[in-house]
């Protein structure tokens, strides 16, 4: 629909050869870095992606533009620990999104297996509880898809589908219990303003289980790093599930629904599924025997203040700093190699904002002449970890591999 | 920079947070495959062309055809059974495992 497909069809042939042999190797370097501005080349085979501000957003990764689906350029992490509202990355399902609403007439319904079905204005929501906050990760199920080998289908996401914010709201749990939860209550179905553009789709609807509903820290959201929720975050109100991946996130959230037997939505019944197993994994090309839906995040850890290619001075003491998390455990140590793994040192840890935060690490070397493989690797509390090399699985979820950042030192 | 937003904050009763989404600019890749139009046809109703634009280029045809059949079931597309062939033909060949090594 307009003329820079040429050019960008004409990049993506030109720079093919070159990607494919550059992947795992050094001259991935440049390609990392490559940004003009307007676009942006990922690390992987047809990585080219434009930079779009979308509203009340700056510049950011276009994975689709409708649905809009937008990922955190990788530099945003090196700012700081929260991540800011107008670089939090963006995810739908369907492309029929809201994009006016009237927080005056906005309602969320709460019904079901309830012993008083409610409708509540936002204001009346605000109301029904001492506001809490809590400062968590929020990490779509593929995020850094488009990094597995073999490749698998879905989202070509680069690592930016994750940010973390300081969510103000109430929990859920006060809502429940305002409306009562009958006995029998077995899960609560969640459904928001999305909906499928056309025909009879499945609208995007998902369930938690009734403890994990009533747990106390899953949280209806207002507010992110205390100001209203961006539209494309989900305004005015968002399921907020600590720990969790952002499928259970439910967006502009409408209706809350209490039910006595498990709910059987194409979102949780066959989308966003896992082998039933530790890893999550199987072997390349092959499908799980038995699946459960999603949970939890597993153990991650980046370099945020060094991108692949930087240009270090020898001799000189460089401070490497990053970001760690896990699904809700906490991060208990974070080690550090400048050497591709061969040793490896404790990383500081930095100031602890909660067991669901980013949590910030740094830790130093002098970098002799060349080129020096960094990589991190972080536990949490009960003693998980992250792979050296990665695991697998066909729809590219859950990818935790020990990350490499490649600098040189001259 | 241009600013899409349009926040209409009052201080009285009357507030709505509304924004206007900027302009699509992917296109599906001309081609003279009878499955072109077929895909601007049943494709472009619901999503725009990043979809399919942004897969490995080494997807086999068989991705391609368990998507289109998935976009119809279960996911709602209203298209005739009999545009699929096509449409697979063109993904393949376009976006997909078929397309001529340049």
């Amino acid at each position: 629909m307009n003329s820079s497909i040429p050019r960008r069809e004409f990049l993506k042939q030109a720079g093919m050869a070159g990607v494919a042999t550059a992947l795992g190797s050094p001259a991935l370097a440049t390609l990392a870095a490559a940004a003009d501005g307007r676009s942006v080349t990922l690390p992987f085979e047809n990585g080219e992606r434009e930079l779009v501000a979308f509203p009340q957003k700056r510049p950011m990764i276009v994975l689709t533009s409708r649905p809009p689906q937008l990922e955190t350029p990788f530099s945003v992490f090196g700012e700081g620990v929260l991540t800011p509202n107008d670089a939090f990355f963006v995810r739908y399902h369907w492309s029929a999104i809201p994009t006016a609403i009237d927080p005056q007439s906005y309602r969320l319904k709460i019904g079901g297996h309830v012993t008083a079905p409610l409708e509540l204005s936002l204001a009346e929501l605000k109301q029904l509880a001492d506001p809490v906050e809590i400062v968590a990760v929020n990490q779509c199920s593929g995020n850094s898809r488009a990094h597995f080998a073999p490749r698998a289908n879905g989202g070509q996401l680069s690592n930016g589908a994750m940010g973390n914010a300081r969510w103000t709201g109430v929990p859920l749990k006060k809502v429940l219990e305002r409306v009562g939860v009958k006995a029998g209550a077995v899960q609560v179905a969640f459904n928001g303003l999305d909906t499928p553009p056309a025909g009879d789709g499945p609208d995007f609807v998902k369930s938690l289980n009734i403890d994990h509903a009533l747990d106390g820290e899953v949280m209806l959201a207002w507010q992110m790093n205390g100001e209203d929720l961006p539209m494309l975050n989900g305004y005015p109100l968002r399921l907020v599930v600590p720990g969790y991946y952002g499928t259970y996130w439910i967006k502009h959230l409408s209706d809350i629904t209490v039910l006595d037997k498990p709910f059987d939505g194409f979102w949780v019944a066959t989308a966003y599924r896992i082998a039933d197993n530790a890893c999550a994994c199987v072997a390349p090309g092959t499908t799980p025997a038995k699946t459960v839906p999603i949970g939890r995040f597993n153990v991650r850890s980046f370099i945020t203040s060094h991108q692949d290619g930087a240009r270090l001075k020898a001799g000189k003491p460089v401070l490497v700093k990053g970001i760690a998390f896990d699904g809700g455990y906490g991060i208990s140590e974070v080690a550090f190699s400048a050497d591709g793994g061969k040793s490896w040192q404790a990383a500081t840890l930095g100031k602890d904002l909660g067991k669901y935060s980013f949590r910030e690490w740094s830790a130093s070397f002098k970098p002799g002449k060349g080129e020096h493989a960094l990589m991190v690797r972080a536990v949490n509390r009960i003693g998980q970890s992250q792979p050296a090399t990665p695991l697998w699985n066909a729809a590219g979820y859950m990818r935790n591999v020990v990350e490499t950042t490649r600098v040189i030192a001259a | 920079m241009k600013i899409f937003a349009i926040l209409l904050l009052c201080a009285g009763a009357a507030s709505a947070t509304e924004i206007k989404l900027p302009d699509e600019t992917a296109a599906y890749k001309q081609s003279t495959l009878p499955g072109y139009q077929l895909v601007l046809a049943n494709c472009l109703l619901c999503h725009s062309a990043q979809y399919a634009q942004m897969q490995p280029p080494a997807s086999p045809r068989s991705y391609w055809e368990a998507t289109v059949k998935k976009m119809k079931k279960p996911f709602g597309a209203q298209f005739s059974d009999d545009d699929i062939p096509a449409m697979v033909d063109y993904l393949a060949k376009v976006y997909g495992a078929e397309k001529p090594k340049p």
